[in-house]
This record gives C-alpha cells, structure tokens and sequence, in this order.
C-alpha cells in the first residue's frame, strides 16, 4: 500500500529532516516565546537554510515548487512543536507567499517573491476588519484610483505577521480592499508595504489566549498611496484570488491542528505508561483508556481525510472547496478536544507548562476561530453540499 | 578526492528504550521503531561533506571531489542513503542482505571488496553503531587492506595537497594528533562535527559550521532524487559466513534505588563497607 502521509520518498526525507530539525531547534524554544508573547525572528530566517520560505512558489522565484502535500508535512511537523511559530509561517508561506505566486504578475512575482522565499522580508494578508470577519464581503476599507496611484482608507484586523515587534510593522502585505463603488462581492487586492505613505501599525495585539508566539496586529490605511502597478489582478478580480487561496490556507491550518493532536496522543499516552494511580498503571483505567484511544482514531480520521484532501488539491484552481473547509472544521475541534483529554490524562501535570498540552490547548482554539470560523466552514459546506445529491 | 561512508541503518536511537529481547533472548526486537541513519554515520557523511567543499558555498562538491554512501542491509537502506544525498552525497550503493545476516567482520570484510571497486582516497565512518555498540568495523576494515587508520576522530583537517590528514583523538589528559597518509580509514566520534573541527584548506578558517549534522534542504531533497543508488545482492561481493554467534541477549539489571546518608561519616563508611570503593 502506498504511504497517504508520505506519497513519495522525497515527501518521507521532508519529513524525517523536519522532525529532527523541529525536536532540536523548535521546541526547545518554544515554552518560552509562548509566554513572552514574542516571535522567533531567528529561528524563522533558519527555515530559509531548510529552504522552507517560499515552499508552493515556483523555483524561477526562489522557492521549492512544492505541492499541498508537502504543505500539510510542514505545518504539522512544525505545529507539534510550537503552532505558534507554525502560523507565523502559514501567514508567509501560503497567505502571502502561495497567493502571490498564483494570483500576481510576473512582474510582480519577480519583484516580491525573491525576498519572501528567502525570508529577508516578512509577508502577510489582510483581509478581516474590526467590524468585519466571517462576513468578508462585509468589509468597508476602500481604494479610489487617483491617477497612477490608489488611496486606500480603513483598518484591517487580527493580522498575523502583521508587526516583527511591539512598535514595528510587519514587511509586506497582500490586502483585500473594495473599489470605493464596487459591488459586495467584487473585491481588489493589492501588494502594501512597510514605508507607504499612509500605512501604519495600530496596534500590535497582546494578551492571546493562544498562538503567541506569532505576532498579531491591527494594521491602519490612511490616505495611503498604493502604485497602480501594486494592484495584483483587475479591480474586482480578488473575491476569486480569496477563494482560490482559501483551501490551501484552510489545509494548512488543518495541518497544524494534526500536529497539535499528534503531540498530545504522545504526551499523554507516555504519562499513562509511566504513572501509577491505586497500585495500577494509569492505562489499565478505562476511563483514561477511552482518552487515549478516542483521541487516536479521531486523530487518524482527521489525518486521512486532511492527506486524502491534499493529495486532491491542486493549488492553482479553485474547486476543492468542499473538503478544504471539511478538513479544518474537523481536525480544528478535534486537536482541541484531543488537547482537552491529554490534559485530563494528565491532571494537574497537565495543567502547568512543562508537559505542552496546557499551551497546545489554547494554541488549538484559535483553529476554530482563525483562517475561517466553524461556523463559516459550515456555511460554505452546506452551500457546496446543495449542490450535490450523491456523495462520493 | 573521492570519500567512502559506510553507513548503517538503525533503529531509532531516540527510542532505544523500547529495545526489547524476544523471548528466550535469541534476538533484539526492535519492531515499531522508525528506522534511522546511525547517528556516528550521519556526522561521518557531514566530516566528508567539510572535506568535500568550500563551507561557504556547502551545496556543491568540489571540482575532482565526490562522497559516495554504502550501506548493507534491507532495500529500505535506500532511502536511508537517499537522506544523505540530500545532505550533498554524490551517490550511493545499497547491499542488500538483512541485519541478521551480518556481523562486524563480515561487514569489514564486504567493505573491503566494496573498496576495491569504489578506490576512494579516505574511508570516513561512525566510530560504532549505536544498536550492536561492537566499535570494530572500522579496525577490521584498515587491518585488512593494510591502511593507516585513527578512531574515535574528533578533529581532521586535509592537507593542502590531499595526500594527508591529520586526526585528532581525545585520550585521557588531552589530544593526540596523528598524521595518515592517505588512503586512510577513519573513525569519527561525535565531536567531529563541532563548527570548526573539519577544514580542508579551501574552507576559510573563519567559517563556522552549525554544530551537528546539516539539515537536507528542501531543493537538495528534490535534487536527491535524480543521484543514482546501484542496488546490488550483497553475495555479490563474494564474502560470507559469519564469525561471531550470538548466544543469548539479556537486558541490564534494573537499577537500585538510591540511599539518603545523614552525613559525611555514614557516606564513607558505607562507601567503604557496602560500595567498596574505598
């Protein structure tokens, strides 16, 4: 039988050199960017010797040339560690990075792309809004053409990569705005970076429950000019650019919440081995039994499905909509409720940070919220599912 | 320059703990464990990759210089030496037998036909596996074809005219340093891949390496999968029988716990009555 997890060899090394590179340089590090709230600049730039920066982008602009496969290897190697640090590379690799590759001019791809693979620039995309989340279309943040130039007005929320440190805007965004008299569902994207006229950090968001070893900000348009050669596609093109780069994004972020898992079945299935509770081990108790093997055969489920939907996956057309959103709306509950267990397992062990299921737990929240809520993930599947009147 | 790694595809060092003895204590069960590069073969592969390059420029050999990776073992030793090609070996060969099948003079002397055919300049391997721990392939493999050799390696450095190299070896109160004149074999210990322990000549003393083995990188890993990797029977090279037998396998006797001594008295009179170390 082939391997779903590993299709081919070089799949398999991706793998293997990741696990040993994430045991010693990633998670050691982790427990402590998670409490000082801080992201791991250094580490993240020792992903580009792995050449991990630009991982879908094609080899003439400095990335991989990699599949979605190789895309649900890295965020769940990486996330078993730290899912922090995995979001700040989702947020470069696939939000920026991947969307750029496909949607972007060759003008643009060579402009940008160099950078970003190698990691000497930072990217992100900006598409929720403080008064605008699920409902994207909902957005109010505007651009009006003024002669060679756009001047976009408003606020984009909740993003990630958005500042390197406290006070300091992120590099270089992807930013989904609409024409000043657009229609709802004809949005515009543009390439803004650090240094626009009118482009600034509002605030840099602290106190997160989980993922804090990733930055997360509010970023502010004022008046900012914006090149119309900065304009990725037509107007109103970029509703299809969202979608089109949504599943991969989506398979990411399913991705991470498998790593989550996986690490949590490990740490408490070892727990359970080597504690003793009533003369017995805590394995021979079928309560804690039904932790651990609930917790596997959700996990394997969610790792066939979200491998099944990347081997399908093909990231430059849309069309996998259905199981892109099916993924993450499984996988994201299931690494939350499997981090639930393992800290049950666990008891009060489980409860501080030296055993990381406390910190994956809260870092496995936020798969619920982020990257598409639960609920937008049902609305989009039972809209897809109207369609279809016999399943596979 | 050419370089010859043997190397051998272990269970997962990280797990051995899990080791366990099939009853009866005839063999080594090792199922469940991934399968992993021999951690002293893996920095081995690193020491002939310093040697190999311009440590600034670590993704191409030199001009005339090449490493070639063999292992003897199960087919699936391919994707083993597959890793190392991805770290910047040239190419591999795989001889096929199972684990069972071999002991470390048999292995030393397979390698020895396999060094006939490949002629290398230098032998670079672990100083032992880490599952067996027998630390003598090395030896056997320099006794029988007559070439210098230095175990347990903890520094090299080439000359600049490629005919020599000299190992250092940590012994007890410092460092010995011998100079061998190639061709050598060599046995390398986990110091070797400290960032300035290799140098070649060509490297500049300033470079520093990233202690440890290198990590594959992504498009090397692609690259990797057009490098060729000859697969041959291993009673092709003609060497059989075994001269080792195994009796019986037996796990360490578990350890005592430990005592609490209210003060330096009891401690030296039970080192000397129980411990008898004094």
């Amino acid at each position: 039988m082939s391997d779903l997890f590993n299709p081919t060899p070089e799949h398999k090394t991706l793998r293997s050199t990741l696990r040993t590179f994430v045991e010693r340089e990633v998670d050691p590090q982790a427990l402590a960017h998670d409490r000082e709230e801080r992201f791991n600049h250094a580490l993240f730039r020792k992903l580009d010797e792995l050449g991990l920066l630009g991982l879908t982008v094609p080899a003439e602009y400095g990335g991989a040339g990699m599949d979605a496969t190789a895309v649900a290897i890295v965020h769940e190697e990486l996330s078993a560690a730290d899912p922090g640090f995995a979001l700040a590379y989702l947020a470069h690799t696939l939000l920026f990075a991947n969307n750029l590759a496909v949607n972007g001019s060759d003008a643009q791809r060579h402009k940008y792309l160099p950078s970003i693979s190698s990691g000497e620039r930072i990217g992100g995309m900006c598409m929720s809004e403080p008064g605008a989340g699920t409902d994207v279309l909902g957005m109010s943040t505007t651009a009006v053409r003024r002669g060679d130039d756009y001047v976009i007005n408003g606020a984009k929320m909740w993003i990630t990569n958005g500042a390197v440190s406290d006070t300091e805007l992120g590099d270089v965004f992807l930013v989904y705005v609409r024409m000043a008299d657009a229609p709802r569902n004809k949005l515009t994207m543009f390439l803004v970076e650090k240094g626009f006229a009118g482009f600034s950090l509002g605030q840099k968001l602290k106190d997160k429950l989980g993922m804090r070893a990733s930055t997360t900000a509010e970023l502010v348009f004022e008046d900012c000019v914006v090149p119309a050669s900065n304009r990725v596609g037509e107007e109103g093109d970029a509703a299809l650019h969202m979608m089109r780069n949504l599943e991969v994004e989506r398979l990411g972020l399913a991705a991470m919440s498998l790593g989550i898992a996986r690490r949590c079945i490990e740490v408490m299935n070892r727990y359970a081995s080597e504690r003793k509770s009533f003369g017995q081990s805590l394995r021979d108790f079928g309560q804690v039994q039904r932790h651990i093997a609930e917790s596997y055969a959700e996990y394997m489920a969610g790792r066939s499905y979200t491998y099944w939907a990347a081997a399908n996956l093909d990231l430059t057309k849309p069309g996998n909509r259905l199981d892109s959103d099916g993924v993450k709306l499984y996988c994201a509950t299931m690494a939350k409720n499997v981090a639930d267990r393992a800290i049950q397992v666990l008891g009060g062990y489980g409860y501080v940070g030296e055993y990381n299921v406390e910190r994956l737990w809260r870092d496995a929240k936020l798969l619920e919220i982020g990257g598409g809520t639960l609920e937008a993930h049902q609305k989009n599947m039972t809209r897809e599912l109207s369609r279809t009147e016999k399943l596979l | 320059m050419k370089i010859l790694v043997p190397l051998k595809r272990t269970a997962d060092p990280d797990n051995a703990n899990k080791v366990k003895i099939a009853p009866g204590g005839g063999k080594i069960v090792t199922d469940g464990l991934e399968p992993k590069p021999n951690p002293f073969d893996e920095y081995a592969v690193e020491t002939a990759l310093r040697l190999t390059e311009n440590g600034t420029n670590p993704k191409v050999r030199l001009a005339g210089d090449s490493v070639v990776i063999v292992s003897m073992g199960p087919k699936e030793s391919a994707a083993t030496i597959r890793q190392a090609l991805a770290m910047g070996a040239d190419s591999g060969l795989v001889y096929e037998t199972t684990d069972e099948a071999l002991d470390g003079d048999l292995v030393a002397r397979a390698l020895a036909r396999v060094v006939a055919q490949e002629k290398p300049d230098l032998v670079v391997m672990g100083k032992q596996a880490v599952d067996g721990d027998s630390n003598q392939v090395g030896q056997i493999l320099a006794e029988r074809l007559g070439w210098p050799s230095a175990t347990f390696a903890m520094s090299i450095e080439l000359s600049a005219d490629k005919k020599s190299v000299i190992v250092g070896r940590e012994v007890d109160g410092g460092v010995i340093k011998l100079k061998l004149t190639l061709p050598a074999v060599v046995t390398v210990d986990l110091r070797i891949v400290s960032p300035k322990s290799v140098s070649n000549n060509v490297t500049p003393a300033t470079h520093a390496y990233q202690d440890g083995a290198r990590y594959a990188p992504l498009p090397m890993i692609m690259a990797a999968k057009k490098k060729p990797i000859a697969e041959a029977p291993f009673a092709s090279l003609g060497e059989q029988g075994l001269t080792t037998t195994y009796l019986r396998f037996e796990q360490p006797p578990s350890r005592k716990a430990g005592i609490k001594v209210k003060d330096v008295a009891e401690l030296v009179q039970r080192l000397r009555s129980e411990a008898k170390v004094l």
